[in-house]
């Protein structure tokens, strides 16, 4: 038992596991710190809704309000947790489409820039084509993959710029953003897509459902009663699976990974790198698009147009996403759904403590400032190990084939110098 | 074991997951000696002078300088105490210039602004005082291997150190290079430096070293001294049975043209004004092995670029099995040319990739390893354990071991099995025993005539003059990206071939039409 837990425990990706969610939950205990600090240093909260903060931040999403006395209550919350699923649908693919990148030796920072091209297009094939005469499951089929194929495009742009000219994508990617930030809110301005039918309501666009097209539900709604979720979610995770089986079982995924890891010996094995790097910041950002069309898409959202101050963090967001899931597209599903969760705590702190959403921002950026800390934390994780191996060297045999230099010692010395 | 040893290394261990790199190994260095540490790769050269330089910490064992126990924690402690080291994978900055480079991390400040020019007289006289002809204002992107090499030396001259580690040195150097390189390591140790000289070329270590440690696979075998021993002898220790040290070959029978060169012309990198191949014609016939020789930097890394695709062509024309592949792309070349590059990190592998990924980076497309798209994982690793064993790759974990993670020799072995596996017409080898020792070099040596015979035809690339003299049927010397000459090894001498390689001796021929 005790040998397998520690094979277990040698294996790469159990250390990549336990960094991470050593990340989480630093991240969770900075931000209890701090609404202890909040808490203390205010005399409208004070500790006892500081703890209420505190254990809101680690419950949240089982919260289910106050009771009569004006206690916390927990329990089943079925109206968060399809709130949580609705909202991590566009997370996790937003990670996706950051992990792809990452795994093919690009940083796809374009992410917000490629969610904004997908949303005009998608809202755009979405309300423009009449349900009348045309079946709204067509409708939205057509509307979904218009905005996979407009983030596809605008991804695309970043790639060829880096594959030709050689300019960093980072640069590249940021550019386009504010370039799809411009373009978006100079194309609604001018479109007849404006929601003038509700009173008071100015710069949103019209929900999908005014045209009738809204996700189909695939009974989630009867799962989790009172909830937004609707299908995405689903959709996310068959994307999460298809891309792991393109990543690591495919010959595209074998030259994607070989172009990032190395662009020369690729290039000497006959792979074509330009087209591979164009390819992959596609292939991100038609993820990023499939998560602008399924959030637009869901038909109780609306887009607020005039983008051109602001980039949606949704876009930023793959990137703690992706981190944390140390570019798994498996485990993006996981840190997707966890993202989202703080968001749900977030949105009970503010509704049942005089504490704002901002916190969980906070641990966010602790997560997201740990999860680029996981290679140490790794790193502490294997020297512990080795510790213990050396603490037990007398009973010798050593089991543990674990990766590292091999009789490669040779060649580690040059590299750590 | 008196007080003449300047360092001392007593009963070191260091392991490693899964493997003992050192175990119970002592190394003692007088002044002014040059101390050669043999043995083959993986024996823990690399590993004991990492622990030396203060790159690794010994599971067990002491180190003393001058007779006193020395903790060495790091490369800074180790310079502290004068230990400098030449790695044998450069550790230089590829876009800081020369100089920049040799006073990084020595620099002279005054009030925090850098104080180049003094540091730039000092690495001036010491490159003339030895001899060492470097460009202190390229970057060294731009420059040979060998001027990389002499600035790694300088930088350790520039920082006064009195001990000096040379992990392999003259793998990348060419044979006029070498020989300079051996005159100014007994100019240090005749100024009373120390020198550690890590390699497997029996030649050299006969030649310049006084003592030899010989080590194998981790263990201490012995010290002897040169004068008392011999080649055959060091290498037997070094590999543990009897070695063969020469290329046994029949004549060679040569067949077809294989690859047909006709006035190829390849633009120079850089800001030259010359091309780096300028109007080179040849031919390869099948079964047999036609070396290009040369001094580094003479335009052979080009021609080889030039006809593998991975560098467009000027003009001129290729044409291999028949076909015109002057502007083929490097996929279509490579149906009928296996290609073992000069640079087994850049080009050769993949290093964060698995050694059985490896294996197949350019066979994945074909059916036997893919159906539709998805690559098969069985075959490959099937595949893989085959080469594996075949060729003798040693490594942690087998298939599935990161490439980046093995020692130099078996990366080596591992792209040779691949591109031999190959089994097509024409293979080009450039350096193709870089950095090995002497049961891997004849190993090699062994395959390439074994692919001869079977009526392959081998294109080999060498700096080596040993190597080219013992393996070529036929040879091409280049010399600025011209072909100077063509010889037969049988009628031919080292001394002409290294006129030619200098530049110094041409053969007219039908070149004259420039």
């Amino acid at each position: 038992m005790r040998e397998k837990l520690s094979n277990l425990y040698a294996k790469d990706g159990t250390k990549a596991v336990l960094s991470s969610l050593i990340s989480i939950v630093i991240g969770l205990v900075v931000g209890s710190i701090i609404i202890l600090l909040v808490g203390m240093g205010n005399p409208s909260l004070g500790l006892s809704s500081a703890w209420d903060g505190i254990r809101l931040v680690f419950g949240g999403l089982f919260s289910t309000g106050r009771s009569a006395a004006g206690t916390l209550t927990f329990g089943f919350n079925p109206t968060n947790i399809g709130n949580m699923l609705f909202r991590a649908t566009p997370l996790i693919l937003t990670g996706l489409s950051v992990a792809v990148a990452f795994k093919t030796g690009l940083f796809n920072i374009g992410a917000p820039g490629q969610y904004l091209m997908s949303t005009a297009a998608t809202l755009y094939v979405a309300l423009t084509i009449p349900s009348e005469s045309v079946p709204t499951v067509l409708i939205w089929i057509l509307a979904f993959l218009s905005g996979m194929l407009a983030g596809a495009l605008w991804g695309a742009i970043p790639g060829l710029v880096k594959a030709y000219l050689n300019i960093n994508e980072v640069l590249a990617c940021i550019m386009t953003n504010w370039i799809a930030a411009n373009l978006v809110t100079w194309f609604f301005d001018g479109s007849a897509l404006c929601n003038t039918a509700e009173f008071g309501k100015t710069g949103y666009v019209y929900k999908t459902s005014y045209n009738g097209v809204e996700t189909f539900k695939m009974g989630l709604d009867k799962l989790f009663p009172g909830s937004q979720v609707n299908g995405g979610i689903v959709i996310a995770i068959v994307m999460a699976v298809l891309v792991y089986i393109l990543m690591s079982k495919t010959t595209l995924g074998y030259e994607l990974k070989a172009c990032g890891a190395n662009r020369h010996a690729a290039r000497y094995a006959g792979i074509a790198d330009r087209r591979n790097i164009v390819l992959s910041m596609a292939i991100a950002g038609s993820l990023a698009g499939a998560a602008a069309a399924l959030y637009y898409l869901s038909g109780n959202t609306e887009f607020f147009w005039s983008t051109y101050q602001s980039l949606p963090a949704t876009g930023f967001n793959g990137i703690p996403v992706a981190l944390l899931a140390v570019n798994n597209p498996i485990a993006v599903i996981f840190t997707g759904c966890f993202m989202s969760i703080l968001d749900i705590s977030g949105l009970q702190l503010t509704n049942l403590t005089a504490y704002n959403e901002y916190i969980t921002d906070v641990i966010i950026a602790t997560i997201v400032y740990l999860s680029a800390f996981s290679l140490v934390i790794r790193m502490l994780l294997s020297g512990r190990k080795k510790h213990k191996a050396a603490a037990k060297t007398s009973s010798a045999v050593e089991t543990k084939p674990a990766p590292g230099p091999s009789d490669g010692a040779d060649e580690k010395g040059g590299e750590e110098a | 074991m008196g007080a003449d040893n300047v360092i001392e290394m007593l009963h070191i261990t260091k392991e490693f997951p899964g493997i003992i790199a050192n175990d119970d190994i002592t190394l003692q260095l007088r002044r002014g000696e040059i101390h050669a540490l043999l043995g083959e790769n993986g024996a823990g050269k690399s590993t004991l002078m990492s622990v030396l330089f203060g790159l690794y910490q010994p599971e067990a064992g002491v180190i003393k300088k001058n007779g006193q126990e020395v903790k060495i924690n790091s490369p800074n402690d180790a310079t502290a105490l004068g230990i400098g080291m030449v790695h044998q994978h450069f550790q230089l900055i590829d876009v800081f210039t020369v100089l920049d480079n040799i006073i990084l991390g020595a620099e002279t400040t005054k009030m925090g602004f850098l104080q180049k020019k003094a540091a730039r007289e000092k690495v001036q006289a010491l490159s003339e005082r030895y001899g060492m002809k470097v460009d202190l204002d390229a970057k060294v992107e731009d420059i040979t291997v060998g001027m990389q090499q002499r600035v790694e030396i300088l930088k350790m001259l520039y920082r006064d150190n009195e001990i000096l580690i040379f992990d392999e040195p003259t793998a990348v150097l060419t044979p006029q290079e070498i020989d300079e390189l051996m005159d100014t390591m007994r100019e240090f140790a005749k100024e009373g430096k120390s020198i550690l000289f890590i390699s497997h070329k029996l030649n050299e270590i006969m030649s310049v070293a006084d003592r030899v440690t010989v080590l194998r696979k981790g263990k201490y075998i012995g010290t002897v001294e040169t004068k008392d021993t011999d080649k055959q002898s060091l290498s037997n220790m070094m590999v543990g049975r009897p070695v063969q040290l020469e290329v046994v070959k029949a004549p060679a029978q040569p067949k077809e043209t294989v690859l047909h060169v006709e006035g190829l012309t390849i633009a120079s990198r850089g800001h030259h004004k010359r091309n780096a191949v300028d109007g080179v014609s040849f031919d390869v016939r099948a079964g047999e092995i036609v070396c290009v020789a040369g001094i580094d930097g003479n335009g052979q890394t080009e021609l080889i670029y030039g006809l593998t695709g991975l560098e467009k062509t000027k003009s001129g024309t290729v044409t291999l099995c028949g076909q015109d592949i002057s502007h083929a792309s490097i996929r279509q070349r490579s149906r009928y040319l296996s290609h073992i590059p000069e640079d087994r990190h850049k080009h050769g592998l993949i290093l964060d990739f698995t050694l059985e990924q490896n294996m197949v980076l350019q066979r994945y497309r074909e059916p036997q390893f893919q159906h539709m798209g998805f690559i098969k994982d069985g075959a490959v690793r099937t595949y893989a354990k085959k080469l594996i064993e075949q060729y003798d790759v040693r490594s942690g974990q087998g298939p599935i071991t990161i490439a980046r993670s093995m020692s130099g020799g078996n990366q080596q072995k591992a792209i040779i099995a691949r591109e031999i596996d190959r089994a097509l017409p024409l293979i080009v080898a450039v350096q193709p025993t870089r950095g090995l020792d002497v049961g891997a070099i004849e190993y090699i040596h062994k395959q390439l005539v074994a692919e001869r015979d079977k009526g392959k035809a081998v294109l080999l690339v060498s700096l080596e003059l040993d190597e080219v003299m013992s393996l070529a049927d036929r040879i091409l010397v280049m010399y600025e990206g011209e072909i100077v000459g063509e010889l037969d090894p049988k009628t031919t001498t080292v001394q002409e071939l290294g006129l030619y390689m200098a530049g110094a001796k041409r053969t007219a021929k039908e070149g004259e039409t420039a």
